[in-house]
């Protein structure tokens, strides 16, 4: 039997936006794909593009990350610094030959559970369509 | 062509200043097309400073690498200055550096060298084949003048000049104390042609490409010790605690070592192609770091080594970057 493939998307989610939406969207009981591992971070800007690559190393098919809308970041800047470092990440991900949408960004505030299922839904699906992420997946012999 | 003896006379100049700790520069290397850093601490060692079109190196690096052992007790710290010798790309690193403020402008004397193009190590080991001994490189107009045991030859400078001087747009050094000879404008244009060609193939192409050029990497870190810009105290491949990439040699960590190597360069990279120089596997690691200086001049309109006062890259935005990606 051919197993229908799952896709394993992790999630940084910043602590003061983002995953509050996650919460508000459990706790309105909004169904969206439970193929998203959320890491809670206090910022967006706090993610380093070694964190993504880590992850697709680990096995992640993608990497979704969840940051405060332009202007209102808890820390003034951290999400408009991230904005640049994931464009630059992206390019060269899609220059390597890896798809560019394995990796995510999104802003989603604390009020905006709806938007939040939404989301993970879209890259959920898109991800489903890529297949599984076997560039350069660590192969855990020792 | 620069005067060697104008070189030698700055240099000696530079030594014999009270505030002046040495300088770095070229000598002649011990066989075939080598030339080796060599320093400078007394007005004499001045003699042996060399420059030719085989001096490939960049030396801005070594201010950077400088020891600084802890002071005993009542002892002063040695403030005096370190002289480099830098052509047009190499100012660029220095440039860079001190934009970053790893380096205090105060600390360095520069002295540029305007630079026609250098030879690629590589390409003539390729055509003089062998152990040769004597050896002599000129530079005339648009050809070298090399004289290999002896014999004469004249080759076109386009044969031996490696890609990052075929678009070479600062031939002149940006910063400098001293200048040796007359300021060259380049006429030359980066037009990323390799990187565009590239960009045009599917995804699967790119990354049979790619899968091949990272599976050879022997993860020497030769890239990353040449590197002017790669001078973290600890760099994150180095860490044990977390590990974020392991040491082992295969498929996955090579590619996240250049992936983030490339990275890490980003809006710092100024094209002086020592890694690839220096990597023993000749992984064309060049064409990544010219993919990102391509991306953040379309995307930010950002130059890395050029304007030592502005802010670095990534630690700075504009509330209207390109956000096209963001869902």
């Amino acid at each position: 039997m051919v197993e229908k493939f799952e896709p394993n998307i992790i999630g940084f989610l910043c602590n003061w936006c983002s995953y509050a939406g996650a919460d508000l969207a459990g706790t309105s009981r909004i169904q969206y794909p439970p193929n998203l591992k959320v890491i809670r971070v206090m910022c967006s800007g706090r993610v380093n593009p070694i964190f993504v690559i880590n992850a697709l190393q680990q096995g992640a098919d993608g990497v979704l990350i969840g940051g405060c809308h332009p202007g209102d970041c808890h820390y003034e800047r951290g999400n408009y610094l991230a904005r640049r470092r994931m464009a630059v990440l992206k390019k060269l991900l899609e220059y390597t030959g890896i798809d560019s949408n394995r990796v995510r960004m999104t802003w989603v505030s604390a009020a905006e559970g709806v938007k939040f299922a939404e989301v993970v839904k879209e890259v959920t699906e898109d991800i489903r369509k890529l297949g599984p992420m076997q560039h350069f997946k660590r192969e855990n012999k020792w | 062509m620069v005067d060697e003896k104008q070189l030698k006379d700055a240099v000696k100049k530079t030594v014999s200043r009270d505030d002046v700790k040495y300088v770095v520069g070229y000598e002649k290397g011990t066989y075939g097309f080598q030339t080796t850093p060599c320093f400078a601490y007394k007005p004499e060692d001045s003699e042996k400073f060399i420059f030719s079109p085989l001096c490939v190196q960049n030396l801005s690096v070594f201010p950077m690498l400088e020891e600084k052992p802890p002071l005993r007790k009542g002892e002063e710290a040695d403030m005096r200055k370190i002289g480099v010798v830098v052509k047009g790309c190499d100012s660029r690193a220095i440039v860079q550096i001190i934009q970053e403020k790893g380096l205090d402008r105060d600390k360095v004397v520069i002295i540029g060298i305007p630079c026609t193009g250098v030879i690629d190590p590589k390409k003539i080991k390729a055509k003089f084949p062998g152990h040769i001994k004597k050896i002599e490189v000129k530079d005339e107009d648009d050809k070298f003048v090399v004289t290999v045991d002896g014999k004469t030859q004249k080759i076109a400078k386009d044969e031996l000049i490696p890609d990052k001087c075929r678009t070479c747009e600062y031939p002149t050094p940006v910063l400098y104390d001293i200048l040796i000879g007359k300021e060259i404008k380049s006429n030359k244009k980066e037009d990323y042609k390799k990187v565009n060609d590239f960009e045009k193939k599917s995804l699967k192409d790119k990354w049979e490409y790619w899968e091949k050029q990272f599976d050879k990497c022997i993860r020497c870190y030769a890239c990353r010790n040449s590197c002017p810009l790669c001078y973290c105290k600890e760099c994150m491949v180095d860490q044990l605690n977390p590990q974020w990439v392991r040491r082992s040699v295969n498929l996955s960590e090579n590619t996240a070592w250049n992936l983030l190597r490339a990275f890490h360069l980003a809006g710092r990279c100024i094209g002086c192609g020592q890694c690839e120089r220096a990597c023993p596997m000749d992984i064309p690691l060049m064409e990544l770091n010219k993919k990102i200086e391509k991306e953040i001049k379309d995307m930010f309109e950002y130059e890395a080594g050029v304007n030592a006062e502005e802010k670095p890259l990534l630690a700075m935005f504009k509330p209207d970057d390109p956000e096209d990606f963001i869902l």
